[in-house]
This record gives C-alpha cells, sequence and structure tokens, in this order.
C-alpha cells in the first residue's frame, strides 16, 4: 500500500480564517470565550469559543453553520494543496461531525419549519463540501461525537491507502449547538471560566467552533503533480472503543494506551521517535488525569519529556471538529519544527504530569501524535511523520 | 478496489406488515408494535432512545445467530459499524423545546448524554464488549450501506476481525417536514473479512459514489452498476425517494428494477439486503440514492446453502 501525504491544510475557527492565521495564533497563545449570542441558550455556563461573525461565510445560502465551516475550510485546503474547484474525478470527502447541522433545525424550531415533501436531514455536511469540491467519489459523515474529526482523518487515509481514492479530503466540522450545549451544562461538564485542559482549577470543558481540512494523497499521486507540498506523512492510526460508559473514560486508560500503541505500530514508530503530542485534554478532571496517566503507560521513559500541546486552551472545544482540528495543528507541528508555547493556565495539576512547555521548543524526533476522544467511549490517536 | 464482507449473522426489528398511505406515507405503526422489556429485559433501558432499543434487539438476535462474540475472542477483535440519519432527531426536539421554555436544568441527566448520536454504538459496545473499530456514520440514506463498505474497509486493514453492522430509525418529530416517511427499525449483520471467509458464505459488496448538482446521472450509475455486476444481468431493488436524483435513477433503470419507496432515513436500504441476505435465491443489486448526491449501490450475493 502506498504512503499517504498531507498536502493541503485549511482551517477556520475562534482565530478566525486560514492557516497562517492559526499557527500565528498557535504563537501567540491568547484568546478567551465570549457570551453565545442565542438568547434562548438558558444555561449555567453560556460561553463558547466562538467563530468570527467576519468569518462566517456566506450566511444566506440555507445551509446550517456547520456546513458553512466545513466548505470553507475544504476550499482553503484544496486550494492550498493545487487542486482546482472543477469536477475531481474520484476525490473522496469524509466529513466528521458530531452535531451536524443541529443550529438549522433549533433556528426552525422557533421559526417554522421550511415547507418540503421530504425530511431534511442534519448530516448533510459532506454532501454539500463535496458538491462544492467536485468530488465524485466516496463521501462519508462519521459522528464519533468529539472523536469524530480524527476519525475522519484515518477513514480518508485508508481510501487513499486502499485504492479506492487518489485524493481524499478529511474535514472535521462542528457549530454552536444549543441543545449540545444544553446536554453538557446538564451533565455539570462545562467551566465557567475558560477551557484550562491540566489546570488544577479545571472545572470542565468549553465549547468552540471550527472546521479544519486536510486534503490526503497517496504519494504517486502527490508525484504527479508537482509542486505539491507534502506537510506531513499521515503514518498512522489507533482506534479503540471503550465499551465501558456514556460519559467517562475508562478509569485504567486500557483503551486509549491501546489506540497510541496501535497507532505508533502502524507508523512504525517507537515512543522514542516522538517529537510531540497534541492531546485531546478538554479540560474535564476525570479525562485529562486518565489521559495523562495513559500518556505515561503507552510512551514509557519518553513521557517524561515529550512536549505536549494543549490546543483546546486556544480554541477551546470543537466537538466533532476536534480531532481534524488537533491533526491541523500536528501537520504545522510536524511542518515547522516548532511546538509553540502553550496557553498560560496558572498551576498545572500535580496528578497530570505531563510536560505543557510555556515556550516554543523544537521538535525532537520524527513523529507527532495526537489523540481524540468521546463520549460512547470512542477513540482514536493518529501519528504523522516529518516529510522526507 | 473496494472490499466485501460475508455475513455470518443476520437480523431485522420492524413493524410486521408495514404499510404505504395513498399518499406516499409510512402508516405510523402501532404504538406497542416493540416492547424493548420482552426484548431487552425490564431494567436499564428506560432511558435509552427508541432506536437505539431496536438496534440493541437486532444486535442480540443477529450475535446469536452468529455465534458472537466468541467466547475466546478478545474484545478488541470485534468492531462495531452503524448508520442512522435520525435516531436522535426527535430526541434534540424534545430537548431543545424544554431548554427553550425552560433551562438546561430541566433536562434529565440520565436522558442527556444521548444527544450525542453515537451513543447507541456505544451502549451497544459495552453490552457486548466489543473494543475495537466503532464508526456511526450519518450521510443521508446511504448510511446503512455505508456501513458495509466502512467495515469491509476497516476489516481488510484489519482493524477488526469480525463486525457488527447496523442501521436504526426511529420516528421523527412530527413538527419536521415529511415526518410522515418517517422510518422504525433496527438491522444489523455480523460481517467478516470476505478474505477469510469459507465457502458458501453470504457475502455483500458496496460501492460509494457521489453526483454533483446538475451533472449527468446515467455515465456514473452505469459505471457503479458495472462495478457491482459486470453482467448487468442481475435482478435490482432500486431504494429510491422522489427527489430528481431518485427520479433520474429511476429512470435509468426502466423495466429492471424493482423500485422500493425510501424512507426519511437510511434504513429501508439495508432492510432491503438484509431481506435478501435471508430470502433471496440469487444474487441482487440493491440501489440507493440521497436527494443531495449520495449513491450507493450493494452486490447482494446470499448463501448458496439456504
Amino acid at each position: 500500500m502506498d504512503d499517504v501525504y498531507v498536502t493541503g491544510l485549511g482551517v477556520v475557527c475562534c482565530l478566525g480564517t486560514g492557516v497562517d492565521r492559526f499557527w500565528r495564533g498557535m504563537a501567540a497563545a491568547r484568546s478567551s470565550p465570549v457570551p453565545t449570542t442565542d438568547p434562548y441558550a438558558h444555561v449555567t455556563v453560556p460561553l463558547l469559543y466562538a467563530v468570527p461573525s467576519k468569518d462566517r461565510p456566506g450566511a444566506d445560502s440555507g445551509w446550517g453553520s456547520t456546513t458553512h465551516l466545513a466548505v470553507a475550510a475544504a476550499e482553503q485546503a484544496v486550494a492550498d494543496a493545487g487542486l482546482s474547484l472543477t469536477a475531481q474525478d474520484g476525490m473522496a470527502v469524509v466529513v466528521g461531525t458530531g452535531m451536524g447541522d443541529a443550529d438549522r433545525h433549533e433556528t426552525w424550531r422557533l421559526a417554522g419549519f421550511p415547507q418540503d415533501d421530504r425530511w431534511i436531514p442534519g448530516f448533510a455536511v459532506g454532501s454539500t463540501v463535496a458538491g462544492r469540491l467536485g468530488a465524485t467519489g466516496a463521501v462519508i459523515t462519521v459522528s464519533n461525537a468529539c472523536a469524530a474529526g480524527g476519525c475522519a482523518v484515518s477513514m480518508a487515509a485508508d481510501l487513499v491507502r486502499t485504492g479506492e481514492a487518489t485524493v481524499a479530503v478529511a474535514v472535521g466540522a462542528e457549530a454552536y449547538s444549543r441543545v449540545a450545549l444544553a446536554c453538557f451544562d446538564r451533565l455539570g461538564a462545562l467551566d465557567p471560566r475558560e477551557c484550562r485542559p491540566f489546570s488544577r482549577d479545571r472545572r470542565g470543558t468549553v465549547f468552540g467552533e471550527g472546521a479544519a481540512a486536510l486534503v490526503l494523497e497517496s504519494a504517486a499521486q502527490a508525484d504527479r503533480r508537482p509542486p505539491a507540498t507534502r506537510y506531513a506523512r499521515l503514518a498512522g492510526a489507533g482506534w479503540s472503543c471503550d465499551a465501558y460508559h456514556p460519559t467517562a473514560p475508562e478509569p485504567d486508560g486500557t483503551q486509549i494506551v491501546r489506540a497510541m500503541v496501535a497507532a505508533l505500530a502502524e507508523a512504525g514508530a517507537t515512543a522514542d521517535q516522538l517529537g510531540c503530542l497534541v492531546p485531546h485534554g478538554t479540560g474535564t478532571e476525570l479525562n485529562d488525569r486518565t489521559e495523562s496517566e495513559a500518556v505515561h503507560t503507552a510512551l514509557g521513559a519518553r513521557a517524561v519529556d515529550l512536549p505536549l500541546y494543549s490546543l483546546k486552551a486556544l480554541i477551546g472545544h470543537t466537538g466533532g471538529a476536534a480531532g481534524a482540528m488537533a491533526a491541523v495543528a500536528a501537520t504545522l507541528i510536524v511542518h515547522h519544527g516548532t511546538v509553540p508555547g502553550n496557553v498560560p493556565l496558572g498551576e498545572q495539576d500535580p496528578d497530570c504530569k505531563v510536560w505543557l512547555p510555556m515556550a516554543a521548543v523544537p521538535v525532537a524526533g520524527r513523529y507527532t501524535m495526537l489523540n481524540a476522544y468521546a463520549f460512547g467511549g470512542n477513540n482514536i490517536s493518529l501519528v504523522l511523520e516529518r516529510a522526507a | 478496489m473496494t472490499a466485501g464482507v460475508a455475513i455470518s449473522g443476520v437480523a431485522l426489528v420492524r413493524p410486521a406488515g408495514a404499510r404505504w398511505t395513498a399518499d406516499g406515507h409510512r402508516a405510523s405503526p402501532p404504538p406497542d408494535w416493540f416492547d424493548y422489556r420482552r426484548e431487552l429485559g425490564q431494567r436499564g433501558y428506560k432511558y435509552v432512545p427508541e432506536a437505539y432499543r431496536y438496534l440493541l434487539a437486532a444486535a442480540r438476535r443477529a450475535l446469536a445467530e452468529a455465534g458472537y462474540p466468541q467466547p475466546d475472542a478478545a474484545p478488541e477483535d470485534g468492531g462495531l459499524v452503524v448508520g442512522t440519519n435520525s435516531a436522535v432527531a426527535r430526541l434534540h426536539a424534545d430537548m431543545d423545546r424544554t431548554v427553550v421554555a425552560g433551562s438546561a436544568a430541566d433536562l434529565s441527566p440520565a436522558t442527556a448524554p444521548y444527544f450525542s448520536i453515537n451513543l447507541g454504538g456505544g451502549r451497544l459496545a459495552t453490552e457486548y464488549a466489543i473494543k475495537g473499530y466503532h464508526a456511526t456514520l450519518t450521510t443521508p440514506r446511504v448510511a446503512g450501506l455505508e456501513a458495509i463498505a466502512v467495515a469491509a474497509r476497516a476489516l481488510a486493514l484489519e482493524r477488526a476481525r469480525w463486525m457488527l453492522v447496523g442501521a436504526t430509525e426511529e420516528r421523527l418529530d412530527g413538527a419536521e417536514p415529511a415526518a410522515g416517511l418517517s422510518e422504525s427499525g433496527a438491522v444489523a449483520l455480523v460481517a467478516h473479512a470476505d478474505a477469510a471467509a469459507p465457502p458458501g458464505s453470504a457475502r455483500c459488496r458496496v460501492h460509494l459514489r457521489y453526483l454533483p448538482p446538475d451533472s449527468p446521472v446515467g455515465p456514473v450509475l452505469a459505471a457503479v452498476l458495472a462495478a457491482a455486476d459486470a453482467h448487468g444481468d442481475l435482478p435490482v431493488v432500486a431504494v429510491l425517494d422522489g427527489s430528481p436524483l431518485g427520479t433520474a435513477i429511476a429512470a435509468e433503470l426502466p423495466g429492471r428494477a424493482r423500485v422500493v419507496p425510501a424512507g426519511a432515513g437510511c434504513l429501508e436500504p439495508l432492510m432491503q439486503v438484509a431481506a435478501l441476505l435471508v430470502d433471496a435465491a440469487e444474487p441482487t443489486v440493491v440501489v440507493t440514492a440521497a436527494a443531495e448526491g449520495n449513491l450507493a449501490v450493494a452486490l447482494v450475493c446470499p448463501s448458496p446453502d439456504q
């Protein structure tokens, strides 16, 4: 099977639009959530790392907000890869989203549904993205909650790896949903101040909005059309399921350890060759502690001085987009050879024995790993390798 | 090369004698058509959404038929791929009204986790200790057939040794357009890597494509049908709606296809596959498409021994 390379990137999040802005935002390490503008969000913690209104394209198209964000990120990524926005024979699209265009149905429930003789599905994000890109291959939507974006990247890579697609666009996308916010609020899983993964004072997570896209191509396909940039090789993926509890992680982290170990094995890498880890790190008490311990179990001595880049402290928890956001961040870390300094969040939890550098450090290793976990016990780890 | 799967267990949970009304909608099944306490047990399912009760019941039957999970197999060997479009659509509507009229504090903490559409699969994984590959797919109309394709690829890449593949839907909230097209029920299949299955196994292979808006249907459909059925002589079941794409596909299959009206979600196409696996005497092609452009074609080969 052929190697799979990342040749294009796109992103929209609370930092704004575009990969350059995203990378500069990572370097600046400053952000804060804002109150949601939804007057019907009757919750105790109405905070959100929202996409700025100027970065919400085409609000009059009738699409839901998640589709808007997904299309924007996918079009950036395809342009970045040097592909044209015309019919792409055999191009596949895999979208990861937990809630789809839930906000559109939430709006309709208050304003009235459109007259239609067919049901309007909430998860047509991938279809719209494919239509915009002229894709004609498989179009798949995966909704593994907060792991969905990472799963989409792996599934897209598998389509390329098996030869079912020459090019695949993986997208993770999630916009604000009143229902999702309210359910997290009811479960007491929201931090009233900000998203503070691994902080001693963390109280839960804070949602963010956004979309991230990666163009994945086989080495042979990328060779056929220079000068495609090879940002990184998507070297390995590890999937597992806790099969333990609807919302809580398996306390001993057995399955998240297994996902990390499997991803390294598929990449043909060892823990010593890792230069950075982008953790799932949501800011919820149990999740961060379990992941910290699992990192040590999975990576052994390398975990002691392995730099972690905690993305959700900067852009919030983007739900179904989070794994793809982490994949874009990890790709940029691999590509630039630098782990940006983490967002300062006060004292680190002594029970979370991981290294979160506060200033940029060089990537000392060929490989970077990312984790994405979800309600339902879905886990995925991905490994990216510096392109030769 | 599109991978296929071998099937060793098939179960359908659906209202008996599902009917259509004169205006093309599905007749509502009787409210007592599915007794979850009888199917699943007296305790533990009160707060589980209907769609996931159907899925759990179908999975229970399919796994029993296939003898899975095998007692000596590692939990990590098993995987799970579930397709659904509307499993929590009605739950979301109920939750949303509760929050708008009151507050999040009025939500049931037992029900709140189920806002996440993958929780049905999570519950299923927990009940049967299925700890390998796990995906919940939501692509309009094709997610059920897509589950077979995704499972086949994951099995071929050895991300699991066996897979539970399913689809489930439940009735829509009455305020939604075309709620009369609601589907209720579930399908579950136990699947294995095609290459590793014993001779005589029932098999299925699914091809996926996307048709951009206003693109010609004929050439793409012909190519996908040819990939599934090289000689073009197998019977075809087409699960289609009245959208422009559904109408165009029906027009491309004059006299060849038995057309079955699609419901709102992704259940009916996989129901057709399951029924063919159980009853058909010969290989059959199942075609379905979403108004949004998603196309899926399945080649269903029942076991010659049945």
